[in-house]
C-alpha cells in the first residue's frame, strides 16, 4: 500500500513541476518527489516486528534489513543538499529578476544579451 | 589498494588544497603525478591479465563495497585522469579561487570511485556527488545564465536520480542485493517477470539524466553552452560519460540492448539536427555531444565485443576531441568578442594561431579525418555493427557531424598574429597529442587485429567520402534556417518528456523480451 501511495505523490510531484511556474513551488514538488522515492524505499525495508540490526551471539530475532535505511540515510542527506542549494540559486535569480516566475525570468534573459567581453590585444 | 586509493588521495587534496590554498597549485602537481603512477600500475595489472579487485572493509560478498579495475572502469578512469591534467593547465594562470580546485578534486575523485564501483547503492552515491558538484561548477562565476543553467540541471538530475533510486529499490525488494556480479545471475533466472521490466526502464531512465541523451538531458544545452570553457570541457568529456559507463555496466545485467540502440539513434539523429540549426558555437558543441553520445550508446547497445570496444574507443576519443574544442572555443570567443558564429567569423584574425590550430585538430578528429581519434574509434565501432541499418544510420550521423562543424571553416583558416596563453598551449598540446596518436594509443585498449582492420581503405575510403558528401551538403544548405521545437528545452516541460522516455524506455524492454 505505501508503495502505492510512494508512486501516487511521484506523479503529483511530476505534476507540480510541470504546471506550477513559481520555482520555489517547482521545488515543493521536487521536494515530494523525493520524499516519495523515500516512502517506497521505507515500504521495502519494512519488517513488521524486526529488531535494530546488530547481530548478538545466538541471537535468533528477526533483525531489520540496514541496507534500505543507508538508502534513505542517504538519499535525505543529498535531496536536503541538492533543495537548499536550489534555494540559494533561486535566490540569486529573484534578487536580479524580482520574481519567482520561471516563464517571466527566462523572458528576461531571452531578452538580455550576453555581457560583452573585450576582444584581445 | 591502488582501487581505493586513488579516489581517496582525491578527496584527502581536495580537503588540502583548500586548507592550505596557498600551496594548491604544487598541491595539485602532485595529485596529478601520483594517479598516474596509481593508474600505470592498473593499467599494467590488467595488461598481465589480472584486473584488480578489492572489497572495501573486506566485508564477505553482497555485504561490502566492491571495486574491480576492468577495462571499462579503468578506460574511464585514465580519461578523467588525462582531462583533469588538461583542464588544470588551462586554468593554471586564471587565478581561479582554491575552491574551484575543491571541486574539480571531488569531481575527478568521484569518477575513479564510480569507474571501480561494482555496486547500485555506490554508484548512486557517486552519481550524486559529481552531480552536486558540477552545479557548482556550472554556476561557478554566479551570472544569472549560468545559474538559470545550474538550477535546470538541479531539478532534472534530481528528478533522475530519484527515478534511479526507485530503479534500485525495486530490484532490492526482488533480489535483496545491489552487487551486479551477484545480480546478474539473479536478473537471468527472473527474465521476462515485470519487476525486471520496471526495474530497468526506471534505472535507464534514471541514467539517461545523466548521460547525455537526448530526450532525457535537456539540461544539457544552456549548461554546457554557459557554464566557463575549462567546466564545459568536463561537464561534456567526463561528467556525462559518467552516466554512459553505468548505463554500460546496468547492460550487462539488465536487458536493456533495444532500448539503449534506439535511444542511441535518437540522440545521435536529434542531436545532429539541432547542432547543424545552431550558430552559437558552444551551443553548437552542446548539441554535438548529444549527438556525439549516440554513437557510444548504439556500440553498447549492439553487444558485439569489437562494438563494445569501438564504443568505449569513442567515449575516449569524445572526451579529448570535445574538451579541447571547449577550451580553443572559449578563448576564442573571448577573443573575438562573442561566441556567435558570424561574430566568430568577423574576428577571426583576433584569435590566436595556436588556439585556431588546436582548434583545426580537434574539428578534424570528431569528423572522422583518418587516422585520428574519431576515425580510429568510428571505424571500429562499425566493425562491431552487424545490422546495415544501424550502419546507414551511423553514416547519417557521422556526415551531420560534418555539416555541423563545417561552419567553422571561416574561423580556421583566418590570419592572426595573436599568441595563445602558455599555459593553454600545454592543455591544447597534451589533448591534441592524444588525438593524433590516438591510434598507436589505442592499441593498449583493442587487441592489434581489430585495431588493425580499422585502417583498411574501406573505412579511409569512407571517411573521406562522408567528409566530402558533408561538406557540399552544407554548401548546399548553409544560408537555409530550420525551425526546430525549443520548447523541449524550458523547465516546464521537460520533467513532462523525461516521463515520456521513460514510457518509451518500458515499451521498448518489454518488446524486446
Amino acid at each position: 500500500m505505501a508503495a502505492v501511495i510512494a508512486f501516487i505523490l511521484f506523479g503529483i510531484g511530476i505534476l507540480g513541476l510541470v504546471l506550477r511556474r513559481d520555482l520555489v513551488i517547482k521545488l515543493l514538488a521536487l521536494g515530494l518527489v523525493n520524499s516519495a522515492t523515500i516512502l517506497f524505499l521505507v515500504s521495502i525495508g519494512d519488517r513488521p516486528g524486526a529488531r535494530a540490526p546488530i547481530q548478538l551471539p545466538g541471537d535468533v530475532a528477526i533483525l531489520a534489513d540496514p541496507l534500505p535505511h543507508a538508502l534513505v540515510l542517504s538519499a535525505i542527506v543529498v535531496n536536503f543538499a541538492i533543495l537548499a542549494l536550489a534555494l540559494v540559486f533561486v535566490m540569486i535569480l529573484v534578487e536580479r529578476y524580482h520574481t519567482t516566475d520561471s516563464t517571466r525570468i527566462e523572458q528576461e534573459m531571452v531578452r538580455e544579451t550576453d555581457e560583452e567581453e573585450k576582444p584581445c590585444s | 589498494m591502488q582501487l581505493i586509493l586513488l579516489p581517496l588521495l582525491r578527496f584527502v587534496f581536495a580537503i588540502l588544497t583548500i586548507t592550505f590554498s596557498k600551496a594548491r597549485k604544487p598541491l595539485t602537481i602532485l595529485s596529478h603525478l601520483l594517479d598516474a603512477l596509481l593508474l600505470s600500475q592498473l593499467v599494467l595489472l590488467l595488461l598481465r591479465g589480472t584486473p584488480q579487485a578489492f572489497t572495501v572493509g573486506g566485508a564477505p560478498v553482497g555485504l561490502g563495497i566492491p571495486l574491480i579495475g576492468d577495462q571499462n572502469g579503468l578506460t574511464f578512469a585514465v580519461l578523467a585522469w588525462v582531462l583533469s591534467v588538461a583542464v588544470t593547465s588551462y586554468t593554471w594562470q586564471d587565478g581561479l579561487r582554491p575552491y574551484f580546485f575543491l571541486l574539480l578534486n571531488l569531481l575527478i575523485g568521484a569518477s575513479y570511485a564510480l569507474s571501480f564501483a561494482k555496486d547500485l547503492f555506490t554508484a548512486f552515491l557517486l552519481l550524486d556527488l559529481s552531480t552536486i558538484v558540477s552545479f557548482l561548477l556550472v554556476g561557478y562565476q554566479r551570472r544569472p545564465r549560468q545559474i538559470w543553467a545550474s538550477l535546470h540541471y538541479m531539478i532534472l538530475s534530481s528528478l533522475g536520480m530519484s527515478i534511479f533510486l526507485l530503479g534500485i529499490g525495486v530490484v532490492y525488494a526482488h533480489c535483496g542485493t545491489l552487487d551486479l556480479s551477484l545480480l546478474e545471475a539473479l536478473v537471468r533466472e527472473s527474465a521476462g517477470e515485470s519487476w525486471v521490466h520496471l526495474a530497468s526502464a526506471l534505472l535507464v531512465a534514471g541514467l539517461a539524466v545523466k548521460a547525455g541523451v537526448f530526450i532525457f538531458s535537456l539540461w544539457l544545452p544552456s549548461a554546457h553552452a554557459r557554464a566557463m570553457p575549462a567546466v564545459s570541457a568536463l561537464l561534456s568529456g567526463l561528467v556525462i560519460k559518467m552516466g554512459v559507463v553505468e548505463l554500460f555496466r546496468i547492460s550487462v545485467v539488465f536487458p536493456i540492448d533495444l532500448p539503449l540502440i534506439v535511444l542511441g539513434v535518437i540522440t545521435g539523429v536529434l542531436g545532429v539536427a539541432y547542432a547543424l540549426n545552431s550558430y552559437d558555437i558552444k551551443r553548437l558543441l552542446a548539441f554535438s555531444t548529444l549527438s556525439q553520445i549516440g554513437y557510444i550508446l548504439i556500440g553498447f547497445g549492439a553487444h558485439t565485443d569489437v562494438a563494445r570496444l569501438g564504443a568505449l574507443s569513442y567515449e575516449v576519443a569524445h572526451g579529448l576531441f570535445k574538451a579541447l574544442l571547449f577550451l580553443t572555443v572559449g578563448e576564442a570567443a573571448k577573443c573575438a568578442g562573442g561566441s556567435h558564429i558570424s561574430v566568430l567569423t568577423a574576428n577571426s584574425h583576433q584569435i590566436p594561431w595556436g588556439t585556431r590550430i588546436a582548434m583545426t585538430v580537434a574539428v578534424l578528429g570528431i569528423i572522422g579525418l583518418p587516422p585520428l581519434a574519431g576515425f580510429d574509434a568510428k571505424a571500429i565501432l562499425e566493425d562491431g555493427l552487424s545490422s546495415v541499418p544501424l550502419h546507414l544510420i551511423v553514416l547519417l550521423m557521422s556526415v551531420g557531424t560534418v555539416m555541423s562543424f563545417a561552419k567553422l571553416a571561416p574561423v580556421l583558416f583566418a590570419r592572426s598574429t595573436c599568441r595563445t596563453c602558455r599555459s593553454h598551449v600545454l592543455s591544447y598540446g597534451w589533448l591534441a597529442g592524444g588525438i593524433l596518436l590516438f591510434w598507436p594509443l589505442s592499441l593498449l585498449l583493442v587487441p592489434p587485429n581489430v585495431n588493425l582492420h580499422a585502417m583498411t581503405f574501406a573505412h579511409i575510403a569512407e571517411a573521406l567520402i562522408v567528409m566530402a558528401v558533408g561538406s557540399g551538403l552544407y554548401m548546399s544548405i548553409r544560408r537555409r534556417r530550420f525551425a526546430l521545437p525549443m520548447e523541449v528545452f524550458r523547465m516546464e516541460t521537460s520533467p513532462l518528456i523525461i516521463l515520456l522516455g521513460f514510457f518509451l524506455v518500458y515499451a521498448l524492454i518489454a518488446l524486446g523480451r
